[in-house]
């Protein structure tokens, strides 16, 4: 068994080249004072990068550093590796009795409970013993037996999280742990470009380890940034381009965490319905106005097969725009939904 | 508009207006110990669920800038705490309170106006700390339960006119110390009170972060009005800098440990890094001086993160280490040298010789690198929960206030007096309290 690089490389390669091409034409062809500023930051076990333009770099670090703080308060309220966590005080208490929680956890937990019935359970967040099982917690990949998994669907499963108007949450079924890794990051980034917009930023990006972006207005002289999706081979060459403008793109792969046991690769998305990681998904990106959303519903797509992904976007998110490769490398299909950009049939048999 | 007149000398006042215990830490272990274990009770989810249907506390809040949001945000999470009313100086607050709350919030920038309300059962004050004595005062006259931001006041003079405002008006006072309901840190000192490290004989206090502590300022800001506003904490007239708004928590903390406030203090700050019109130190280092010889030491940079946030305890028989996360105790090396008569190896000495050699060993000055042992508290709520759930349960009458307006004054008196002492460079005495006594201590 072994790990293959923790990667989110695919997206990595494109985010270099919108970085070269806006820095080498767009800011030169700029009329205004302003200029691109690139910030990091480590946090949700990943780093996310702030591309903004602004008049000076002292300005740049004050709104980056206010970008930055709200991303760390979004991870201190979703961590479900800090104990301190509002999620970690939610599964410790909620199998007992009822738990009062604040707005924000109860939009970000209705937010969860919405796709999850959307999409009939292919995304759901109470996979947190699970993915526990099956190794992904703590990057120690195993195969779980079918009697643990049998156990495990007591604790698993979105019907059995109950929200209420009074603002409480509660497990009807004790031990049930919440994972918000499938929609985490982008309700980070939807925070935190409400910061962006409280500071009249007109044009920045936000990218939350590449897997989730939001596009916030457009760099000087351009209808919006570029976003590069690269293709399933082992040249990564361009799949698609993309150009977004005040909208967000999530992209799932099995790249990012998997292991691998007598050759086969075992991707850390889980099926929640079968209890087992999904097969035949290769990469998926997902536009969508709102980060959280286009978050979650990468997963629902990588999750469910193509055909029921595009009934669950016509009823759920008829104005999103996705990009779906299966199969394997060597024999991929791309199925679009809404993707109005070209895609390299090079790659892929459409 | 904003009607504001931060140029003029009335500054602070522009800021502030606009249109159990401590009294325990002269109580004896046991009864602290009761206290404790009662809030830890209360708080408990079983006990909740066991209770019949919670009292309704609506607050109103004084203060909605960061610090004032994320304790609502955590009043929230309490069960039957609402908001019913803010008051804020500054506009934008309005929406991101909206927000928060999750629906339209009464708002008003007359803190007075806020305390005429007649649906308010409890005051949230986290204003900046120039204005905490006129917010608190005018609170504690409406005889409300008021939770304060620390520090408790920004001069000695409005520490002591905010304790008789308090003590006078009997209203329960529970000061933003949320350490104090952290269950590492309750438990670590308590097992330091216990002498599983001895005597305690020091504390070393870091809070060192990587950052500029600027808010960013909406542009145009041609008067600076709202760089003053929103950077309060940047200027001397309306900051106690990084050794009150950092420190007054570990100095605090000290305090507990030491069972006193401390008597005085020397101090220095500078601005080494951030030279952009702040005219507090963007670094600060403080040595506070308890009786019999004990100290604390605190120190704050804002250019180097590595140390992070330490509250360390040292004593004759071993070291604490209490973080915002969690607590680890280390235990000295044995240093046992009693003296062993008629040994084998002794006659042996005397018969052989000893053998001559090298002399020096670094062996002992080496520091102590084992892991230590980590202090597992009753729980692992966030600490700001903890605290302003207790305040609730105090509010509902199910027990005391264990971070009250004494721990508050303790705590603040130091800072007020450290924040001359580090422009001055000059070792300055630390009042206590005018009539202590009265209130009941």
């Amino acid at each position: 068994m072994r790990w293959r690089g923790s990667s989110k490389r695919w997206l990595a390669v494109g985010w270099l080249a919108i970085t070269l091409a806006l820095t080498s034409t767009a800011v030169a062809a700029a009329p205004s004072r302003l200029r691109l500023f690139t910030t990091t930051h480590s946090a949700m076990g990943t780093e996310f990068t702030l591309y903004l333009y602004s008049v000076d770099s002292e300005a740049a670090a004050a709104v980056s550093e206010e970008v930055f703080d709200e991303v760390d308060r979004i991870e201190q309220l979703l961590s479900n590796y800090r104990e301190s966590s509002e999620l970690s005080r939610i599964n410790q208490n909620a199998g007992a009795g009822p738990v009062t929680t604040d707005p924000e956890m109860m939009d970000f937990l209705q937010q969860s409970e919405y796709w999850s019935r959307a999409s009939n359970g292919a995304f759901d967040i109470t996979v947190g013993r699970l993915m526990k099982a099956w190794g992904f917690f703590r990057h120690e990949g195993r195969i779980p037996t079918d009697a643990e998994l049998g156990d495990l669907r007591a604790v698993t499963g979105w019907e059995k999280v109950k929200l209420d108007s009074a603002r409480t949450v509660q497990f009807t079924s004790p031990g049930i742990e919440l994972d918000p890794g499938g929609i985490g990051k982008g309700f980070a980034v939807d925070a935190a470009v409400r910061i962006l917009r409280a500071d009249h930023i007109a044009a920045a990006m936000l990218s939350a380890g590449s897997s989730t972006v939001y596009a916030l207005g457009a760099p000087p002289h351009k209808t919006g940034w570029r976003i590069v999706v690269p293709g399933p081979l082992p040249s990564k060459n361009t799949l698609s381009v993309i150009t977004l403008r005040d909208t967000s793109l999530s992209s799932a792969d099995c790249s990012q965490k998997n292991f691998t046991v007598a050759g086969h690769l075992y991707c850390h998305i889980m099926d929640p319905r079968t209890m087992r990681p999904v097969e035949g998904r290769i990469q998926v990106s997902v536009v969508a106005p709102s980060a959280t959303a286009s978050d979650a519903l990468s997963n629902v797509v990588f999750v469910e097969t193509p055909e029921q992904s595009v009934a669950t976007l016509k009823a759920f998110a008829p104005n999103a725009h996705v990009l779906i490769v299966s199969g394997d490398a060597e024999a991929a299909r791309c199925s679009t939904f809404h993707w109005t950009s070209p895609v390299d049939a090079t790659h892929c048999a459409r | 508009m904003l009607n504001l007149s931060l140029d003029k000398p009335g500054r602070r006042n522009a800021l502030c207006s606009l249109n159990s215990s401590c009294s325990n830490e002269m109580m004896n272990r046991r009864d602290f110990l009761q206290s404790v274990s009662a809030a830890a009770l209360a708080s408990t989810t079983i006990a909740r669920a066991a209770a019949p249907a919670v009292k309704p506390v609506r607050l109103g809040v004084i203060g909605a800038g960061s610090r004032g949001q994320e304790n609502i945000r955590q009043f929230l999470r309490v069960p039957g705490v609402s908001v019913a009313a803010i008051c804020d100086i500054y506009p934008p607050r309005y929406e991101q309170m909206n927000r928060l709350v999750g629906k339209e919030v009464p708002h008003t920038a007359d803190h007075k106006e806020l305390l005429a309300r007649n649906d308010i059962d409890a005051v949230l004050i986290a204003s900046p700390v120039a204005c905490h004595a006129e917010h608190v005062i005018a609170a504690a006259k409406t005889g409300r339960p008021i939770y304060g931001e620390k520090a408790l006041g920004f001069t000695v003079e409005d520490n002591q006119n905010i304790l008789d405002a308090v003590t006078s008006n009997k209203v329960l006072f529970q000061i933003g110390h949320e350490y104090r309901y952290a269950s590492w840190a309750q438990e670590a000192i308590r097992r330091v009170h216990a002498g599983e490290i001895g005597t305690p004989t020091h504390a070393y206090a870091y809070w060192h972060r990587n950052g500029d502590w600027r808010r960013s300022v909406p542009s145009p800001d041609p008067d600076g009005k709202l760089e003053h506003l929103i950077n309060w904490r940047l200027y001397r007239e309306s900051s106690g800098g990084l050794g009150t708004e950092l420190g007054s928590h570990h100095i605090d903390m000290a305090n507990w440990v030491f069972g006193e406030q401390p008597e005085s203090v020397i101090g220095t700050n500078s601005i080494c890094r951030y030279h952009d019109g702040r005219t507090v130190g963007d670094n600060v280092q403080t040595v506070f001086s308890y009786s019999q010889g004990r100290r604390l030491v605190f120190s704050s940079i804002t250019d180097n993160a590595k140390v992070g946030c330490e509250f360390w305890i040292y004593g004759t028989g071993g070291s604490v280490q209490i973080t915002i996360e969690d607590a680890t105790i280390y235990y000295e090396k044995n240093s046992s040298n009693t003296p062993t008569a008629d040994q084998t190896v002794s006659k042996t000495v005397v018969e052989r010789g000893v053998v001559t050699g090298a002399s020096y060993s670094t062996k002992g000055e080496m520091p102590y690198r084992g892991p230590g042992e980590k202090i597992v508290g009753a729980h692992s709520e966030d600490p700001t929960l903890a605290a302003v759930r207790s305040f609730i349960e105090a509010v509902r009458g199910e027990h005391s206030i264990f971070a009250d307006v004494h721990c508050g004054f303790r705590a603040a008196v130091a800072c007020s007096v450290a924040h001359d002492a580090v422009f001055a460079e000059n070792k300055m005495l630390i009042p206590k309290a005018v009539q202590l006594t009265a209130a009941g201590v």
